[in-house]
């Protein structure tokens, strides 16, 4: 390694004043770190440089600083990757300044304080029964040393200053922990669709490149996320319905039919979100997506994997198929979990029945 | 409550839930504090993996590492209450690893007779905290981030509140509270080579003891076997035990792997004190490593366990040693880790010797004695963290809200100003350096007489310089000035470890004298405790508290060195072969 010394432009200002780089040299010490460099300058230039940091093993995420336009942690940047190279070393600038280094994260710890937490059934068995293969996935997410790296490269929350739309990744991470924990019983999708906004990322990745934690953010968390959410909201049976009426918001709930007479049943009556019992093999649950012109149904059959619901479809059916209309879906509550069991239950006591 | 570590945060919880109102009030960020560090794993006696575990073997393996100087009650308290902390710290979301059919896998670590550790690979400290913020959060407690408390305010005897500062722009605050929990953790920053983060300067416990409250313990600072070694910028992070539970061990420049020797039957998993003497030696020895530490091998795991097991020590050293630790060792050396010693507190409630003043964790004293195994902070948290948050809301059911002093402020505020007037010509930082230099020649893991009393004098001459130091800049976010407080803390506690340890004219668990290679039973009777007598560190003994005879015999074996230990763990419990 050279002796030369290392040329720091370090930022220094506040709020209050425009402030700009301030030129630091520090001796070369092998294995240097940034933070030891601005260690070094707060020791012997400017004791009064503002910068957080904590444990210097990059386990607690507080030295989070922008080193030569990336965001990074400041422990974990060795100075002799830049060569002879100045390494100018800023605030995330997506937080408001506060001093030097240093940044307003409290809208973070604001945003945190929405989401539901970890909500176990209230007869769940303490202590806990969890398998190691459902637990694995969880592992993940709950790395995140909160160092906000993600959420200050994340163009939502960075160029267009939203963040009133969007909670950013390290929230996407946290709700996903949550909702993939095995034994968490609560639904955050209607989170998600709404103020935490899942839809606002369009998946350009830069959260998951600057993760010190190699947390795959967009592909582990925010892509399931934004299936889930899809599956929970923006199901077909809505836009089919949407694509029916044009000019409605809401699902249509309207397009009723007084269906053909089945000997078995008597006559019923299907509106587009009912959810009904199919007579075919399994006796599947299903639920309406359309009335077709001909009297028949468009139709997406319940295929539960574990607690997980996928609808499959459409698929047409003669209402001469269908043996039980349970009314329409959100009175039956299907996205209740209790009411859902209650169902497969039945499903399967009728089944051997 | 002072601290937001895994003892604060949980005594808040506690205390919440009785319905007492409660604020939490941290240095940093919350989420941040000490307890993220924690690699490891936390103690307690599930008996998941070996059936024969249980809360008695817990105990003795504690008292035993704490070479029975420890408070027998917290000891007992704790080993038999932390299997329900930790089932209960799984319903706020935390999720330890697993056994194959889905409860609470255990692993190694020193001194522990069976394996016992709850773990998340080497992140435990992280679930730790991360479950308990959000349980914070849930509950909505209220938290105030960034805010140092200097003094405790007294209305009479009385703890009444606290006041100090927000680091963010300066401004003057107090509290008032009609109980203080005192959770700020340790002292290792008084020392050069440490573990510890910057926060670690016992300002809890310098703030108990200027107030009157009494320090136990305090020559017992705790070195961790191994801490990194190079490059100098990394000098004393930690590498974890669970490097040496999961199977590592260590070699000299020899290649020679001399744990063998020093204790053939637990080898690397003796205790904490004995592993780092061993390194100790050998590097005095002349079969050091390079940069005078010793080597700890894990290549023999085989790449795959140790990225699944040790994934954070991989990436630690890949990244700031440039060592893939899958094909070569690791370098390491013994680091400062943690204070057994701190406020003298009774057992069942976490109480101080102050009306009004409670303290949990390693801001506490007691439980660890002259050595504290690995995993029994953790556990140590929760169990007495939980203890002190009921007994303090149970406290502030009885009596009113103090008076401020008005006087008290202003004097503090005079004493927090000082540092901001331009008379000053000391640097804070490098009498901040000059401190753990002095401490770590004089009062480091090899003690003599001669040493401690030079490091005595080098303590007392920066007491009289600190007074001198002038900070540069406002108030605003001036981590200058905020040092220039801490140094106060840090000084008062160095001068009790110094004067405790030239006292304790003996060898016993992390005290090592080379003056005194041996134990002497009389002093294995005592507890040496430092209190504030008009501004002046002094000193005083009391004896350890006595063991009720049905616990006591479960010690019959005991003579004043640590027994053979019980039987050891089954062949398969020794987690050495590499899983495939």
């Amino acid at each position: 390694m050279s002796s030369a010394p290392i040329v720091l432009q370090i930022f220094r200002g506040d709020a209050d004043s425009t402030g700009g780089e301030q030129r630091f040299e520090v001796p070369a010490v092998e294995g240097m770190v940034v933070l030891d460099a601005v260690h070094y300058v707060q020791a012997n230039f400017a004791n009064d440089l503002a910068c957080r940091w904590n444990c210097k093993a990059a386990k607690c995420g507080s030295c989070s600083a922008e080193i030569n336009g990336r965001p990074r942690l400041m422990c974990k940047t060795r100075v002799d990757e830049f060569a002879d190279q100045e390494i100018h070393v800023g605030p995330m600038r997506t937080f408001p300044l506060i001093k030097d280094l240093v940044t307003d994260v409290s809208w973070n710890y604001e945003v945190n304080k929405e989401i539901p937490g970890f909500t176990p059934a209230a007869n769940e068995p303490v202590p806990y029964r969890m398998l190691p293969e459902d637990t694995e996935r969880v592992y993940e997410y709950r790395k995140c040393i909160e160092c906000f790296l993600c959420q200050d490269v994340c163009h939502v929350l960075r160029n267009h200053d939203d963040k009133s739309a969007y909670y950013g990744p390290r929230y996407m991470v946290r709700i996903a922990a949550l909702e993939m924990h095995p034994l968490d019983t609560r639904k955050r999708t209607g989170l998600l669709h709404g103020k935490a906004g899942v839809g606002m990322c369009n998946i350009t990745k830069c959260c998951q490149e600057v993760c010190p934690e190699h947390i795959k953010i967009t592909d582990n968390a925010i892509i399931p996320l934004k299936e889930r959410m899809a599956t929970d909201v923006y199901d077909p049976v809505v836009r089919i319905a949407r694509k029916l009426n044009p000019f409605s918001g809401a699902p249509a709930t309207t397009d009723l039919v007084e269906a053909e007479a089945s000997q078995a049943t008597g006559p019923q009556r299907f509106a587009v979100r009912d959810v009904v019992r199919l007579k075919t093999r399994g006796r599947r649950l299903a639920r309406v997506g359309s009335v077709l012109p001909d009297g028949k149904l468009e139709v997406w059959v319940l295929h539960m994997n574990g607690k997980v619901q996928h609808w499959d479809g459409p698929k047409v059916v003669r209402t001469s198929d269908i043996t039980n209309n349970y009314g329409p879906l959100d009175e039956v509550g299907i996205g209740s979990k209790l009411v859902e069991q209650y169902i497969t239950q039945d499903h399967a006591a009728e089944h051997h029945g | 409550m002072i601290g937001a570590g895994g003892a604060g945060m949980r005594a808040a919880i506690e205390a919440s839930a009785a319905g007492a109102r409660v604020a939490v009030v941290c240095k940093s960020l919350l989420g941040k504090a000490h307890t993220v560090m924690a690699e490891g794993g936390i103690a307690a006696a599930l008996a998941n993996v070996d059936p024969d575990d249980n809360w008695q073997v817990h105990f003795q393996d504690t008292m035993r590492g704490g070479q029975l100087i420890n408070n027998w009650r917290m000891a007992e308290l704790h080993a038999r209450e932390s299997p329900e902390r930790v089932y209960e710290l799984e319903t706020y979301g935390a999720i330890f690893d697993r056994t194959p059919d889905g409860r609470i896998l255990q692993r190694a670590f020193g001194a522990h007779t069976y394996r016992r550790l709850c773990h998340v690979g080497d992140r435990t400290g992280l679930e730790m905290i991360r479950s308990l913020q959000d349980r914070i959060v849930h509950l909505g407690i209220e938290v105030h981030m960034e805010v140092t408390l200097t003094r405790l305010l007294k209305d009479g005897d009385r703890v009444i509140g606290a006041f100090g500062y927000n680091r963010v722009d300066g401004r003057f605050v107090a509290f008032k509270a009609k109980a203080v929990v005192m959770a700020t953790g340790g002292w290792g920053r008084i020392y050069k080579v440490t573990s510890n983060s910057w926060e670690g300067t016992g300002d809890g416990v310098g703030m108990g003891f200027d107030a009157g409250a009494e320090v136990l313990d305090p020559e017992m600072v705790q070195f961790h076997p191994t801490g990194m070694v190079w490059p100098p910028g990394v000098r004393g992070i930690l590498v974890t035990e669970a490097v040496r539970g999961e199977g590592g061990y260590l070699t000299n420049s020899e290649g020679h792997r001399f744990m063998l020797e020093v204790d053939p039957k637990k080898k690397e998993l003796s205790s904490r004190d004995v592993v780092a003497r061993a390194i100790y030696k050998e590097v005095q020895a002349g079969r050091g490593t390079e940069h005078g530490g010793a080597n700890l091998d894990v290549r023999h795991l085989g790449a795959e366990k140790i990225k699944k097991k040790l994934p954070s020590m991989y990436e630690q050293f890949l990244k700031l040693a440039d060592v893939d630790i899958t094909k070569d060792p690791m370098e390491i050396a013994p680091t400062i880790h943690y204070a057994m010693g701190g406020l003298r507190v009774e057992a069942e409630t976490g109480a101080t010797t102050l009306a009004g003043l409670y303290a949990a964790g390693e801001a506490a004293a007691g439980l660890h004695g002259a050595n504290r195994l690995g995993g029994n902070s953790l556990s140590d948290l929760l169990v007495f963290g939980r203890r002190a948050g009921a007994a303090a809301s149970s406290y502030v059911r009885e009596v009113g809200l103090g008076k401020i002093d008005e006087r008290q402020v202003a004097e503090e505020q005079q004493i927090l100003l000082l540092p901001l007037s331009p008379d000053g010509t000391e640097n804070t930082y490098l009498l901040q350096q000059q401190l753990q230099q002095a401490m770590q020649d004089g009062a480091g893991l090899a003690r003599e007489e001669k040493l401690l009393k030079t490091c005595l004098d080098r303590i007392l001459e920066l007491r009289q310089r600190s007074a001198r130091i002038h900070v540069p800049g406002s108030r605003k976010y001036n981590p200058g000035w905020h040092t220039a407080r801490d140094l106060r803390f840090m000084l008062t506690i160095a001068e009790a470890i110094v004067r405790a340890a030239i006292e304790r004219r003996e060898s016993r668990g992390a005290h090592w004298r080379l003056d005194y290679l041996e134990k002497d039973p009389a002093l294995g009777r005592v507890n040496f405790i430092a209190y504030n007598d008009g501004g002046q560190v002094k000193l005083k003994t009391r004896p350890v508290p006595e063991m009720p005879p049905e616990l006591a015999k479960l010690f019959a074996d005991t003579t004043s060195t640590p027994p053979a230990s019980p039987p050891p763990a089954p062949s398969p419990s020794k987690p050495q072969q590499v899983r495939t």
